[in-house]
């Protein structure tokens, strides 16, 4: 049972062929808006540790400072206009994904439980069904929203409150600014090498370029979003109880 | 050479002006376009092209008035907050003579050193929208310090109140004529600058309470300066650092446990 293996939906096509059943999972509003966000966020985390470092100086002197600082501006507009885009253009499955990401259950306690034996060892006797988005991938997006939120009510003061606001308050915008990039930046790496690196996970990748993933895939690493709460609950009692008696 | 302070006497300066003039002109700096306010204090704030500007408030006491004026300037604090926050290192103390200036050329108009001075000296020339712009302050004539003139406020000041040179000079100076003031009917009268942000290298003679002045009485060096640069900083480094080798770390184990064979 390990990683994604296809063991449910292969069909034998013709010639013995395997084919594999796609389901859609991400519309191409949703794909333009994770990579147009990743674009614009690495340029604002690079363009801002230049001001943040004091070991890049040299990047943030002068002309060339300057138009770190605008590229930052600029990448900030795209930043938080792709949400907006896709709250207007998908209203329903913009709140779909918010209410998804933000709803917790027993199932995600045990999902952190069982993580470090998965994703280091790869035993996957019995992983807690997942939604459609599984519970680290709803801990990302829960950080990075919070994250944003932060972004962009310190950001705009920063912006345009120079000599409006009191500098007590400026100077707070500028701490909170900064440890919200800590944060973010820090969840990037983890979501970075959980999404491209490890080894077992090249199925979100694939799905977050093409729109699609294998019915299989989901079957088993988004066993609620597949099945259903119900279905997804005996298949994850029968296999518990299956793990119990393959150790006695 | 050791560091180097003003010291202005308040209580000598009748608001001539001059000092704002000279530091134009020696600076290069363009007049203002200004409105009647029905104040002689003009223009109505210092800018990126006036650097100093004498304030003119009127302290009713009683059924007097009087009338107290401020030199305003750069205090060339002897800790100066502005110069730990700038990110290129256009702000920077003179080591020796203890002068703040800005290297235009290096400064990127990002405007830290304007939120973050307690005096809210620094100001910038910038475009709201695009950010692009430079800051400005008093850089007390460094250049015609450092060849040995004074300033160039202080040369023209025709009341002699102010004065320039070794900043324990113009300490001693100053408590010498603050005890004059007692004597001569000012209780209130006090030398500010000796210890408030370091040291200040604009040291101000003054009648009454310096709040009165519309001086902080208590400046304080901005705690968020603090936490930005002494932990934040440090901080970024290390959750970056332990993230980066947290994964790489993760990576290594994965690859040894999970049979990649089994893996479609």
């Amino acid at each position: 049972m390990i990683g994604n293996r296809v063991h449910a939906v292969q069909e034998a096509g013709e010639g013995g062929a395997i084919r594999i059943r796609w389901i859609p999972k991400y519309s191409a509003m949703e794909r333009v808006f994770h990579w147009g966000h990743t674009v614009t966020f690495l340029l604002l985390a690079m363009t801002g540790m230049i001001l943040f470092f004091p070991f890049l100086r040299p990047l943030a002197r002068g002309d060339g400072g300057q138009l770190i600082r605008l590229v930052h501006r600029g990448a900030a507009i795209g930043y938080g206009a792709l949400p907006l885009m896709y709250i207007i253009l998908e209203p329903r499955r913009a709140w779909m994904s918010l209410k998804s990401v933000f709803k917790v259950s027993r199932y995600d306690v045990e999902w952190v439980k069982g993580m470090i034996p998965y994703y280091m060892f790869g035993r996957h006797e019995a992983m807690a069904p997942q939604d459609r988005f599984n519970t680290g991938e709803k801990l990302n997006a829960v950080v990075i929203i919070l994250g944003s939120i932060v972004f962009a009510a310190t950001g705009l003061v920063m912006w345009f409150g120079k000599g409006l606001v009191p500098i007590g308050l400026f100077q707070l915008m500028v701490v909170l600014h900064d440890l919200a990039m800590i944060v973010t930046v820090s969840m990037f790496i983890v979501h970075l090498y959980l999404a491209v690196v490890h080894p077992l996970m090249w199925a979100g990748l694939v799905s977050m370029r093409f729109g699609v993933t294998s019915a299989a895939y989901a079957q088993e690493h988004h066993a609620l979003w597949y099945y259903g709460p119900e279905r997804a609950k005996e298949i994850y009692e029968a296999q518990k109880a299956e793990a119990e008696s393959e150790k006695e | 050479m050791s560091r180097v302070a003003m010291l202005i006497d308040e209580s000598i300066c009748m608001a001539c002006r001059g000092c704002q003039v000279a530091c134009k002109q020696w600076n290069d700096l363009p007049a203002e376009e200004t409105t009647q306010r029905g104040t002689y204090e003009n223009p109505p704030d210092r800018s990126a092209v006036t650097w100093q500007l004498v304030r003119f408030r009127e302290h009713v006491q009683g059924d007097s008035v009087q009338w107290l004026f401020l030199t305003e300037g750069c205090f060339h604090c002897g800790n100066p907050a502005c110069v730990e926050v700038c990110p290129t290192g256009a702000l920077k103390q003179d080591p020796d003579l203890g002068i703040v200036t800005v290297e235009t050329d290096l400064c990127n108009g990002c405007g830290y050193c304007t939120q973050f001075c307690p005096f809210g000296i620094p100001r910038l020339d910038t475009d709201v929208l695009t950010g692009e712009g430079k800051a400005f302050k008093c850089t007390m004539c460094q250049d015609r310090v450092s060849n040995g003139l004074t300033p160039a406020c202080v040369k023209t000041c025709p009341a002699g109140a102010m004065d320039f040179g070794d900043r324990e000079a113009m300490l001693a100076k100053g408590h010498a004529r603050v005890e004059e003031l007692k004597q001569a009917g000012f209780p209130n009268a006090n030398l500010y600058g000796e210890h408030e942000m370091g040291g200040l290298g604009r040291l101000y003679v003054l009648k009454e309470r310096p709040s009165l002045y519309g001086l902080p009485e208590n400046p304080q060096y901005p705690v968020m300066a603090n936490l930005w640069q002494g932990l934040l900083q440090p901080l970024g480094a290390l959750a970056f650092g332990a993230a980066a080798v947290g994964v790489l770390g993760f990576w290594v184990i994965a690859r040894r446990n999970i049979p990649m064979e089994e893996v479609e």
